[in-house]
């Protein structure tokens, strides 16, 4: 009865005018459209009314708080916008490998360069790379599957990076202090320079994809397609694979080792709900990225007490969570409600006699 | 715990006197490479079912999560049960298991509704159940020994400090806590890390350390215990024993782990490679499956003091992902991953110590690299134990991926080299049978020109008619190469087996 009457009911509603607001959202060929872009403009708004509410709940801006908050913001939407990407191809746990696997280039480039931002960035990233090059190869020439090969790659790496480690720490060098917020990420610990580096670094990437919006769309849904057309799909995945090491190595020191995985991919996944829109998906990832990197560090600043990584993580969980109950067409609500609306089509209609 | 802690001394007291017992127990290596034995073999072979499941980066999440456990087990401990805190206390357990439990639950919820893909799922569920954990560290349980460090490295060097004692004669039996007075061990060390000391640090040697806290050696412990114990009188020779509480702890959940697959070993592979034959047979694999969570929680707890939580994974992933790539046999790899698991640690430790294999000494290394390189490193190699035992892990799986003798690298590119061989042989045989006694034979069989006809190197043609020569396949006379008797034989027996082409090739008619 159940599937029978729901494609019924389906059949019925594409011949039929829709005639509620809900049913016109839920009609195909709206959605997709602009409409979506007015959802996605009220959401901006309503993530930009965060800093008057707070402001009227007594969160003072100061200098330290505003070069905080825009770090974490920014950081925000570039991994909303990059880790858009890994959800969509699949790779979301590479997310957890990679961040796991910059702490050995982390410790290297500490121990050759000190605490210097640029250093430890690029010693992060050219680990993540390698981890990424082995984790591909030990797929490619053995029989072990993705998630296990990384699962080795991640304990190894991160093992060297802890032997590494002790190793600094019985060096007793003052400034080793500096490393554990790398790892663990301190919101808290963001200077202005290190905000108009992640700036620079985020523009040049969000410019990348721009400029390879048509081939990284093509790759992400249809990777033996893009091949068969010619595309240098090699090249073009060691770029999507180069933007989330980078979004991950940027992301760092805001979310820590562990939790990166989830600032990474929760806007996302919080996106993809609402929309089936690839430039939309990534512009509300951005939104969503940003209000949780932004109010994450913002709370934390409040009391020492609070860890912002974990901060950052819980606000970036929660709206995932609300969006897969209230998106149009895919929530739990809708679903519930269409669902509602079906049983009471088909009892009151009295179409179906079986 | 203190049963089977009993048990584990009366056992050992069959062959060793209790000083004996102590020495061995007293001794970090010693009490070292048994806790981490026994982790990597309950991991090892949870492990290998775990890997075939594809729930690989599953353990990573519950090692993860079962922060979340600890944490909250021991708010309601301090907080509800006003009890002291303590790491190896039930509570804990059941903590652990249920947050693995949740974790688990919430990821299938999420993937359930359709919205979230799988490997989504697992990255939102565990972020954020790790979060609260943190938050809640942060919030409410601030004194309580968790900080990020022991999440992510543990301390299994420290293991033999942790102990709960078993009196044989004239005495009580005492229960070195972290925070009794009487005997301030692994903590007080801890102290020392968090003021910048390393108990790694060359001047951190295990007595050295607990300057401030007392030296550890059984005499003094039992002297301690009896001073603070009045029913014990030094003078009455008190024989005390002392085992590590990790051991008792990590010793029950290998049992339990070896109980739970021998007993459902054939429902677990029916389970693992074919899940909907075994729900029809009426096995219920979901049970199964919610019963390995548990144990793979409980054996990341069990490990998380001593390895942390991160370096846990390892255990579980690297030495089964070796043994799958030396066999295809389930019991073999059952049997395999375990051993490497406890190889590993055991030359791990040495690794930590500066002991590479027994072939290299680390510091001769470091010398070396500051003599050569003009570097400024120390000289002394002295690592985290866990990191350098996941080291070895990885060191082994390397090795096995490169030299497997089915599976490995170099096997692979023997085999695939040797059907390259094969495969030109027989293409030039069958050049040769195709035109030979034909009218084109002086063209086409010129053992000078060969290669264009078949548009090889020359190089590659005379390796080839080298090799059949060899074989005596073929002769060459007169610059004319011509099938032997044998060449011929092998060229119909592999057009009639392979090809399929006996009645065609028999006749030699076919040839134009």
């Amino acid at each position: 009865m159940g599937v029978l009457g729901r494609r019924i009911k389906s059949a019925e509603t594409q011949r039929s005018q829709p005639h509620t607001w809900a049913q016109s959202l839920a009609s195909r060929h709206d959605m997709g459209g602009f409409s979506i872009w007015y959802i996605i403009i009220g959401i901006g708004v309503l993530a930009l009314l965060f800093i008057p509410m707070s402001m009227l709940l007594g969160v003072r801006y100061d200098y330290t708080l505003i070069v905080v908050a825009l770090g974490g913001t920014l950081l925000g939407i570039l991994n909303g916008v990059l880790g858009s990407f890994a959800v969509l191809r699949r790779q979301s746990l590479l997310g957890d490998a990679l961040s796991h696997a910059a702490l050995p280039g982390v410790c290297v480039a500490f121990l050759f360069f000190g605490r210097d931002m640029g250093a430890l960035l690029i010693g992060a990233g050219i680990s993540s790379l390698l981890g990424v090059w082995f984790i591909r190869i030990l797929t490619q020439t053995t029989r072990l599957k993705q998630d296990v090969a990384m699962g080795i790659i991640l304990t190894s790496w991160f093992a060297l990076g802890v032997a590494l480690l002790t190793y600094i720490q019985s060096l007793q060098t003052a400034s080793q202090a500096g490393l554990d917020h790398f790892i663990f990420g301190q919101a808290a610990a963001i200077r202005l320079g290190d905000v108009v580096l992640v700036a620079m670094v985020g523009g040049v990437c969000l410019m990348v994809v721009i400029a390879f919006w048509k081939e990284l769309k093509l790759m992400t849904f249809d990777l033996e397609f893009a091949q068969a057309n010619g595309y240098p799909v090699r090249f073009l995945d060691a770029i999507l694979s180069l933007l989330v090491v980078i979004a991950i190595v940027l992301g760092l020191q805001l979310a820590g080792v562990i939790l990166m995985v989830g600032l990474l991919i929760a806007p996302g996944v919080a996106a993809r709900q609402w929309t089936r829109n690839m430039a939309q998906m990534l512009t509300l990832a951005g939104i969503f990225g940003g209000f949780a990197g932004g109010a994450g560090a913002v709370i934390s600043g409040l009391d020492k007490n609070l860890p912002t990584g974990a901060l950052i993580i819980v606000v970036a969980v929660i709206i995932v969570f609300v969006s897969i109950c209230v998106a149009p067409e895919r929530g739990f609500i809708w679903t519930w409600r269409k669902r509602q609306a079906d049983a009471k089509h088909i009892n009151g209609g009295g179409h179906v006699a079986d | 715990m203190s049963l089977i802690e009993q048990v584990i001394i009366r056992l050992l007291n069959l062959f060793l006197s209790y000083e004996q017992i102590n020495t061995l127990f007293n001794d970090p290596r010693t009490v070292a490479v048994i806790i981490g034995g026994l982790i990597a073999l309950s991991s090892a072979v949870l492990g290998s079912f775990l890997l075939l499941r594809g729930l690989a980066l599953t353990t990573d999440a519950i090692s993860h999560t079962v922060l979340l456990g600890i944490v909250v087990a021991f708010l309601v401990m301090v907080g509800l049960l006003g009890m002291e805190a303590d790491l190896s206390s039930p509570l804990l357990i059941i903590g652990a298991a249920g947050a693995g439990v949740l974790t688990v639950l919430l990821t299938e919820l999420i993937e359930r509704s359709g919205l979230v893909k799988e490997d989504a799922a697992l990255g939102l569920a565990f972020p954020f159940l790790f979060a609260i954990a943190i938050l809640l560290i942060a919030r409410f349980a601030d004194n309580v020994h968790l900080d990020q460090d022991s999440v992510m490295v543990g301390e299994i060097g420290m293991a033999s400090a942790n102990a709960n004692s078993y009196c044989f004669a004239n005495c009580d039996p005492i229960t070195i806590t972290p925070d009794d007075p009487r005997a301030k061990i692994t903590r007080e060390c801890v102290n020392c890390l968090s003021e910048g000391i390393s108990p790694r640090h060359p001047n951190a040697i295990f007595e050295a350390v607990c300057a401030n806290c007392g030296t550890y050696t059984a005499g003094q412990i039992i002297a301690q215990a009896s001073r603070g114990n009045p029913l014990v009188a030094p003078e009455d020779n008190p024989q005390l024993v002392f085992i590590p509480k990790s051991l008792g702890v990590m010793s029950l959940l290998m049992l339990i782990t070896l109980a739970f697959v021998g007993l459902v070993y054939k429902e677990l592979k029916l389970a693992t490679f074919d899940a909907d034959l075994a729900k029809a047979f009426g096995f219920r694999p979901a049970l199964l499956h919610y019963l390995l969570m548990v144990l793979t929680s409980l054996v990341a707890v069990g490990a998380f003091d001593a390895v942390g939580s991160i370096l846990v994974v390892a255990f579980f992933i690297i030495p089964p992902a070796t043994a799958y790539l030396l066999t295809n046999r389930l019991w073999l790899m059952l049997a395999l991953s375990p051993l490497i698991g406890v190889i590993s640690v055991f030359t791990g430790y040495e690794f930590a110590k500066g002991n590479f294999l027994g072939l290299i000494d680390m510091s001769a290394v470091m010398r070396w690299l500051n003599s050569t390189f003009g570097l400024n490193l120390h000289t002394t190699w002295d690592s985290s134990i866990s990191a350098s035992i996941v080291l070895m892990m990885f060191f082994f799986l390397l090795m096995t991926w490169l030299f497997s003798p089915k599976f490995g690298v170099v096997a692979l590119m023997i085999q695939r080299r040797n059907q390259q061989r094969q495969f030109a042989e027989q293409v030039v045989l069958e050049h040769i049978y195709h035109h030979q006694h034909t009218e084109a034979e002086s063209t086409e069989l010129c053992a000078a020109t060969l290669h264009e006809h078949l548009k090889w190197s020359k190089r590659r043609m005379m390796w080839c008619i080298a090799r059949l020569r060899a074989l005596h396949y073929i002769t060459l006379q007169a610059g004319q190469v011509a099938l032997t008797e044998r060449g011929e034989q092998r060229v119909r027996q592999f057009n009639r087996d392979v090809l399929g082409l006996s009645i065609i090739s028999d006749t030699t008619t076919i040839v134009t």
